[in-house]
Order: structure tokens, then C-alpha cells, then sequence
């Protein structure tokens, strides 16, 4: 008929046996499918467990896979083939269509056509930067001020005993709970003298001291403390700080300490920040 | 021709003119080989992925404004929780077959990337990217990152509390972009981490606009497979630079295929019923500040992970104000070399040995050790940093402290890959210089010496 037919040359064909067996294995799999299928519609229909429905739905599928699979092998004759892979050349035909030349003319025309085309392409573009505000001084202010309390999650406020002796709590500034980056860790050292480079007067009854939460590495929350060696620990990326040394790295990936929060008590014995943190807080910007 | 089929398709034909083209299509000759089906099965994925999808979209809710869950499950009942992990409470426990219809998804997202990651090691070892396929196997390599975006996504949309945390370590390494990272990353995510247009904004990506480009990358994909035919395997008796050998698409790659698609709908839901995937609903929503132990992003993240767990806490300055950090390296240098160097090793290849002409039948990798070398060094260090994710739980399993194995992780990425490399590289020459040839540098040489073995 064409000459694509042509192309495709059969090398062998292996045509198989007539089986009653296999017609029965084509029979006895398709019934399993379709039985399988009306079992799914009736347990979801009916909120049948999911094991049921979803295993009879597993089992329709496989056994209708198999069904065609016995089917075609029975149908039709095993071809092993051959097609040339050149691909055929263009017809004349389609050539001259395309052969329409260009007149050579003041070629400077068409490259501010395609200049121009550039510019707008790029004026286009301009709506980009109305996808988020400008970063301006976000990334290095948090929501610490000087004589914002410290206050929990639920938003109680803390004296200095609220922290129990070899623990940790998260933090966050009065008004701000659950502002992200202002995430606080109070800490209460345990058997161990806070020392330099802990800013000692940020540090409330040589015992409580407060470090931001967010790691310095990737921003992960610094949940974990080992009490045995005073060491905030992020479960992320395993970042280690020495909270009595000014929450100076140990291990890990990280290459900064935890900022210290400047921290004292107020006229009615609540914790306060004494003011901002005077570094920018989690991971690394330029 | 069933009687149904056959009259409908002479009426379509009368006015389509199909039957050539069609009878082309069919003709069209398969090559066989199990592992050529690893992109079919990636095709099939996609389509269980998007087919799920749909239902899952009907019931997702994109914002993390609170609500309060009202439904059946006992551990959220009169709690508030964000909308969107409130929206996955409710698939999972309240819509009939909700559970069964994440599971699936989350199973075939796995088995998408896997097979994908699979068909491209083959595609590599086999040498089937060389000339002409060289932009066919770009596009794969841009549809792998297309696909890690898509998982990623994902991933966060349940926004519980693993998703957040992975979310926020993305917004890290986007801000250590020198210069340009803070606005990008304020472009992306609206604002300063954690914004409330995140998880909408993720929702785009994830249900238009990666699917849109994934949907147009894999017609391409599959356009130049046609246009350009298959390679395929040696075959004794067959000129397979000139011709193709297999199985024509009518009957046999259509039984093939079709087989293949129930069966893998048939493993996934198998898989979907027996593997609790994505029940998050027992980790909590994603509140600021707080992570547990055991905090690992999805499998195909491991190697990312890796190298962010091990690194040493490197940051320093270069002129002009340019910082280098951890983030930076792990986040996007790493994957930017990894990515880069796959796609541009075929052009690699092609001029260090001096290859010449088309390639249409697959090789040994061993018969190019440069590709030898190449493939196992850039996948065991996939392997080994993917490795490195785990070093909390090993620790933990085996009792080494985690400094002691996070260095052994150091030692063996570092060490590891080029060792590898370069012994593969040493003995895949050796195996040449002992038959006393070079590297074939054009395609009959090669199925020459493969007759005359």
C-alpha cells in the first residue's frame, strides 16, 4: 500500500498453538479482575477497611495485566521485525514551500527589530519583583526589644525559677509567639560556670542564659539539650554549642555560635531582653 | 477488527486520512530489553501521579490560617491546626478512600524518581545519550530536576511538621546565594520564612506549574524517541547501526505496555496498602521552632542532606562580598556540579576519545573507561553522601557517637568516589590493553569487534 510498509521487514513469526488452557488462564483472570473491581467499588462505597478494598484493587489490576498478556500471546503471532533507521529525507515538495529567500536590504533594520524584541522580552519580566517585599533590614532585626518579656508558647511570661535545673525551654518575645526567626532557647546550666565568650552580664544568676533558636547553619530549630556537657543540639544536620561558652560551635557543620540574647530580670522578677540581638540570627546571607 | 472498533475507524478515516500514518505507528519496531522499560515505567508513574492527583486536589486545602478540625479522627478532634494539614487530616481519616488515594500518590512519586534515576543509570552505562541523542538525554537529565522540584513540593504541602522544617532549610540555602540569595528567596517564598503565601505558592508549583512543564518535557522526550528510534543491544546476524530489531508496537509493545501500566497500578496500590506512606498525621503540623529527632527530608533529598550533615562548618569571605557557606555548597553548588557535569558528559566523552558519526547500539560501559569512571564515581557519591543522612540513625543503632560516624562519612565521600573511579577507570583499561584495543572511536569498529568476539 505505502512505502512506509514497506520499510518494516518481518524476520521471523512464530504462531502460537491453539490452547484451551491458556483460553480458560485468559477466562479465569479476567473474572478475578472484574471481581476484584466490584470488591474496591463496595468497600469504598461502603467504607469496607482499606487492606480489603485496596488488596481486591491490587489484585484486579494485576490479574487484568495478566489477563491481556495471555490474551495477545494467544491472538497474535510472535514477530520479530526489522525497520531501516534512516529517516526519510524531506520531498522536494516541502522544500521549495521553505526556499522562500530573504532580500539582502539594510541588514542595521533587522537587528533593531531584534533588539527591540529583546527589550520587551525583558519588560515583560518587570511584574517579578512585585513576588515578595524587598528584603531591606528583615533578614537582621527580630521582634526583641529592649524590656520585651520573655514568654512561652502559650504566652506566660517566666521568672527565673520557671526553668528547671538542667533544662531547656523554647522562648519568644512578648507579642511575638511563633516568630520564627525571634525563637529563643533559655537555657539553665547545670554544675557548670557560664565563661567567656558568654556575654556574662546577659547572663541572669550565673545559671540562665538565653541564645537564639535558629541555627546558624540551616535554620533549623536548635531543640536538643545534652545536659551532661551543656551542649544545644540540632537535630537537623547534628550542629553542636557549647551553651556555656557563648553557644560556640563544637561539631557539626555549622561555623557561627548562637547569638546571645541580652537578657535581665525586670522591676517584678520577670525575664526581659535587654535589647536586640547584636548579630543577625540563623544561617549565613551575603 | 473488533465490529464496534472497525467502522468507527473507517468513519474517522474518511475524514482523517489515519490509516497510513497509523499503520506507520504500529509498525513502528520496539528493541527488547527489560531495561528498557524503566522509562515506561516512569511514564506510568506520572500517569497514576497526576490521575490521583486530581482527587487529591478536590480536598487539599492550600493556606496555613488555623482551623479547627471537626472530623472523625480522635487525635485532632476540636484542635487547630493550619488548613492545609487540617485538609490532610480530613483525606486521610475522613473521605472514603482518601487514605488509599495519598498513598498512592506518595507511593508513585517514589517510583517516578526511582525509575527515572534507574532509566538514566542505563541510559549512561549503555552509552544510548551518544550522537544523536545528546538533547533527547538533556531533556531527561532536565526532567529528573523537574521531578526532584515536584517531590520537594510535595513533600511541604502537608505542611506538618517535618515539610516545615524541610521548607525552611531550602529557604537557607536559597538565602546563601551570594548577593542576589535574600531577594530571591523573598521573591519565591513572599517575605521572610515563615510566610503564609508559602504553601499556596508551593501548591502552584506543585499542581500547574511543574506538572505543565513535566507534561510538556516528557512529549518532547518521547517525540525524539520516535523521530530518532530506539538503540539497542548487539544482536548477532543484524546491522543494528542501520537497522532496528525488535518487537513492532502493534501487537506486542502494545500487549507489553499495556500489561506493564495494570501491573504497575497493581504494585502501587499493593504497595499503598501494605507501606503506611505520608500518614503524617501522627507527626503534627509544622509549628516555628519546634523539630524532633530523626528529621530526614524524602529518600531523593538523602544525597543533599548528606553533604549539608558533613561538611565541616566552613564560612568565609571572598572579595566583593561574596560569602561561602555550607548551605551554598550542599545546596546549590553540589547539585549544580553534579547536574551540570551529567549533562554535559556526552559532549565530554565524544571529545576526549574522538568519537566520530551516529551511535545506535548500546556497549559495555567497561568498553570506555572514562565513562566507567564517571558513572560509578558520580553514583557512589550519590550513594555515600545519601548515606550521610542517615548518621543519626546509624549512630544511634550502632552505638558510635555521632562525631565518630559523621567523620567516617567525611573520610569515605571524600575519599570514596574518586577511589572507585579511578580503580574502574584502571581496570576497565586494563580489560582493553589485555585484548590489545583501543576505545572504538566509530560504530562499525564497535559492532565489528563485537562479531568478531
Amino acid at each position: 500500500m505505502s512505502d512506509e510498509h514497506k520499510d518494516l521487514r518481518i524476520v521471523s513469526q512464530r504462531v502460537p498453538p491453539p490452547s484451551q488452557a491458556n483460553d480458560a488462564i485468559v477466562m479465569g483472570a479476567s473474572l478475578v479482575a472484574a471481581v476484584g473491581a466490584v470488591i474496591f467499588g463496595l468497600g469504598v462505597e461502603f467504607e469496607w477497611p482499606l487492606p480489603l478494598y485496596g488488596g481486591a484493587l491490587a489484585v484486579s489490576l494485576f490479574s487484568l495485566g495478566f489477563a491481556v498478556r495471555r490474551y495477545f500471546a494467544d491472538r497474535f503471532p510472535d514477530v520479530v521485525a526489522v525497520e531501516p533507521r534512516e529517516i526519510p529525507s524531506t520531498t522536494a515538495a516541502d522544500e521549495d514551500l521553505a526556499d522562500v529567500r530573504s532580500i539582502g536590504r539594510r541588514p542595521l533594520i533587522g537587528r533593531v527589530l531584534a533588539a527591540a524584541a529583546g527589550v520587551v522580552g525583558i519588560g515583560l519580566a518587570s511584574p517579578i519583583p512585585s513576588l515578595g517585599p524587598d528584603v531591606g533590614n528583615q533578614l537582621r532585626t527580630t521582634a526583641w526589644r529592649r524590656g520585651a518579656r520573655l514568654v512561652t508558647t502559650d504566652g506566660s511570661p517566666l521568672q527565673p525559677e520557671d526553668v528547671a535545673v538542667g533544662g531547656v525551654s523554647t522562648v519568644w518575645p512578648e507579642g511575638a509567639i511563633g516568630e520564627e526567626i525571634a525563637a529563643v532557647v533559655l537555657v539553665r546550666l547545670n554544675n557548670t560556670e557560664p565563661k567567656q565568650p558568654t556575654n556574662l552580664d546577659w547572663v541572669v544568676n550565673d545559671e540562665l542564659v538565653a541564645y537564639s533558636k535558629v541555627c546558624t547553619h540551616a535554620g533549623c530549630p536548635v531543640g536538643l539539650f545534652r545536659e551532661r556537657e551543656a551542649a544545644l543540639f540540632c537535630p537537623c544536620h547534628q550542629s553542636t554549642f557549647d551553651a556555656a561558652r557563648g553557644a560556640v560551635p563544637t561539631f557539626g557543620p555549622t561555623a557561627r555560635p548562637l547569638p546571645q540574647l541580652p537578657m535581665g530580670v525586670d522591676d517584678e522578677g520577670f525575664l526581659v531582653a535587654l535589647g536586640g540581638f547584636q548579630e543577625p540570627v540563623g544561617p549565613a546571607f551575603s | 477488527m473488533t465490529p464496534i472498533f472497525g467502522p468507527l475507524f473507517d468513519s474517522l478515516d474518511e475524514r482523517l486520512q489515519l490509516r497510513g500514518p497509523s499503520r506507520k505507528v504500529s509498525n513502528k519496531v520496539f528493541p527488547h530489553n527489560w531495561s528498557f522499560l524503566l522509562g515506561e515505567v516512569a511514564l506510568f508513574s506520572f500517569v497514576v501521579l497526576v490521575a490521583t492527583g486530581i482527587f487529591l486536589t478536590m480536598f487539599y486545602r492550600p493556606s496555613t490560617d488555623p482551623v479547627v478540625y471537626q472530623g472523625g479522627y480522635e487525635l485532632f478532634r476540636g484542635t487547630e491546626l493550619p488548613a492545609a494539614f487540617e485538609s490532610i487530616v480530613r483525606l486521610s481519616h475522613d473521605v472514603p478512600a482518601g487514605l488509599l488515594f495519598r498513598r498512592l500518590h506518595r507511593g508513585a512519586s517514589h517510583l517516578f524518581i526511582a525509575s527515572i534515576v534507574l532509566h538514566m543509570l542505563r541510559v549512561i552505562l549503555t552509552g544510548a545519550f551518544r550522537k544523536p541523542r545528546e538533547l533527547n538525554y538533556v531533556i531527561g537529565v532536565g526532567l529528573l530536576t523537574l521531578a526532584f522540584g515536584a517531590g520537594f513540593t510535595g513533600y511541604s504541602l502537608p505542611y506538618d511538621s517535618l515539610a516545615g522544617t524541610g521548607i525552611r532549610i531550602a529557604y537557607s540555602e536559597l538565602l546563601s546565594i551570594p548577593v542576589v540569595g535574600d531577594q530571591i528567596a523573598f521573591w519565591i517564598f513572599g517575605g521572610d520564612f515563615p510566610t503564609g503565601d508559602i504553601v499556596p505558592r508551593f501548591f502552584v508549583f506543585h499542581v500547574l506549574l511543574l506538572p505543565a512543564v513535566i507534561i510538556g518535557a516528557i512529549s518532547i522526550h518521547l517525540l525524539l524517541v520516535a523521530r530518532q528510534r530506539h538503540t539497542q543491544f548487539p544482536q548477532l546476524g543484524v546491522d543494528g547501526h542501520k537497522l532496528v530489531y525488535g518487537k513492532p508496537l502493534w501487537p506486542q509493545q502494545f500487549a507489553e505496555s499495556t500489561t506493564l501500566i495494570l501491573w504497575v497500578g497493581g504494585l502501587l496500590t499493593l504497595a499503598a496498602v501494605l507501606v503506611p506512606w505520608s500518614d503524617v498525621s501522627l507527626m503534627g503540623p509544622y509549628r516555628p521552632g519546634e523539630v524532633g529527632n530523626n528529621a530526614q527530608p524524602d529518600w531523593f533529598m538523602f544525597w543533599l542532606e548528606g553533604v549539608l550533615r558533613i561538611l565541616p562548618g566552613i564560612e568565609f569571605s571572598l572579595p566583593g562580598g561574596i560569602l561561602i557557606s555550607g548551605p551554598l555548597i550542599a545546596g546549590i553548588l553540589v547539585p549544580g556540579a553534579v547536574f551540570t557535569a551529567v549533562a554535559v558528559y556526552p559532549w565530554i566523552e565524544r571529545r576526549v576519545y574522538g568519537l566520530s558519526g551516529e551511535w545506535h547500539v548500546l556497549q559495555n560501559p567497561l568498553e570506555i573507561p572514562l565513562r566507567a569512571a564517571f558513572a560509578i564515581g558520580i553514583f557512589s557519591f550519590v550513594l555515600i553522601s545519601s548515606a550521610a543522612a542517615t548518621n543519626d540513625i546509624l549512630s544511634r543503632m550502632t552505638g558510635i557517637p555521632i562525631e565518630t560516624m559523621t567523620w567516617l562519612f567525611r573520610f569515605a565521600t571524600l575519599f570514596g568516589p574518586p577511589l572507585l573511579a579511578g580503580g574502574l577507570f584502571w581496570l576497565s583499561r586494563r580489560r582493553l590493553r589485555r585484548r590489545s584495543l583501543e576505545v572504538a572511536t566509530h560504530e562499525q569498529q564497535e559492532v565489528d569487534r563485537y562479531l568478531a568476539a
